[in-house]
């Protein structure tokens, strides 16, 4: 299958037991189901956290798959009872986020700091 | 499991077996052709964005309908959602007799034909025990009557029933009007969704503009 190079990376660190994941390049089918079991892992794993930051400052590019890849992030927190927040999304990404309906489902911060103060 | 384009078809089939009368509106028709281009992007031949569709591969799926839609989108030039919608609404006659075969193939219907005041022929698909409907009316009811976020399958079956106007087959309008919040929260969380939404929004105003123009 004719996949384009995503040049995709999520890096993520814990801050007094919030989970910080930072996506950097672009998530598009050939990045969104590794982000997305990234996601899970975090949301779902043994070590619970009391809540998840997506910092979006390195995230260029969101596709139909993408976003997918987020929603189903946003559903397993839900689930779990765990909050999960968007912080400095990229002006497209905005976009994508407003017009497909998913900004409703999410509460987005401007920066990690303001995001980190939401969950406390 | 069935795919999204037949689970959208089978709920055009009513109690009876006729086929509901939305089914024959563009916006039915255009929910359907979103469907088979979500399902090109579930199985990787296609992704999307707010300004294209990209094709990823053009292997075949296996499935008629997608495998139709897939073989129109290839070799042509890059054009957004609303777009292809608007250009694959002419295959969506060819698109619903593949879905009906494709669930009359699964024994999800049966074939009856019968005849209209004694003379005119009428096919009806009548559903043979119901699960696969009830199953996909109750996952749709499910996301609009509950709290949780559904699925990426359910978000873009509740968003296609509610553009195609299949709500309309098991919902009442006061029921539709109290959800509409709800189903604008989770209904059609998807790109692909979305550009469904303007072209079958695109198609409405072009209509109305051509009743219009004539009276003035």
């Amino acid at each position: 299958m004719n996949q384009p190079a995503s040049g995709f990376k999520a890096t993520q660190e814990s801050v007094n037991g919030v989970v910080v994941v930072a996506p950097e390049g672009r998530l598009d089918f050939g990045s969104a189901a590794e982000f997305q079991r990234q996601l899970e892992a975090t949301i779902g794993g043994s070590d619970k956290p009391r809540g998840v930051v997506i910092d979006c400052t390195g995230l260029s590019y969101v596709s139909s798959a993408g976003l997918r890849s987020f929603l189903v992030g946003a559903r397993a927190a839900k689930s779990a009872g765990t909050t999960l927040v968007a912080c400095s999304l990229t002006t497209s990404v905005r976009e994508v986020f407003a017009i497909s309906g998913f900004s409703r489902l999410i509460e987005e911060y401007p920066n990690r700091q303001a995001a980190l103060a939401k969950i406390g | 499991m069935l795919s999204l384009t037949e689970e959208l078809a089978l709920l055009a089939i009513e109690d009876d077996g006729a086929i509901a009368y939305t089914a024959g509106q563009t916006g039915f028709g255009m929910a359907l052709v979103a469907a088979c281009l979500v399902d090109l992007n579930f199985r990787g031949r296609l992704d999307a964005d707010l300004d294209a569709v990209h094709v990823l591969g053009t292997e075949l799926t296996g499935d008629a309908m997608l495998d139709l839609v897939l073989s129109e989108l290839t070799g042509q030039p890059e054009l957004s959602v609303e777009q292809w919608v608007l250009k694959l609404a002419t295959q969506v006659p060819q698109l619903v007799q593949l879905a009906l075969k494709s669930l009359l193939d699964r024994g999800i219907l049966a074939q009856r034909d019968t005849r209209f005041l004694w003379v005119m022929k009428e096919r009806r698909y009548p559903v043979i025990d119901g699960k696969e409907q009830k199953e996909a009316k109750l996952r749709i009811l499910a996301a609009l009557l509950g709290e949780d976020i559904p699925t990426p399958h359910d978000t873009v079956l509740v968003g296609l029933a509610g553009a195609g106007g299949l709500l309309e087959g098991f919902l009442s309008a006061a029921e539709i009007q109290r959800l509409e919040g709800r189903l604008g929260e989770v209904g059609g969380i998807d790109l692909i969704v979305r550009g469904a939404e303007a072209a079958i929004r695109e198609d409405q105003a072009a209509r109305a503009r051509a009743v219009m123009l004539p009276m003035f």
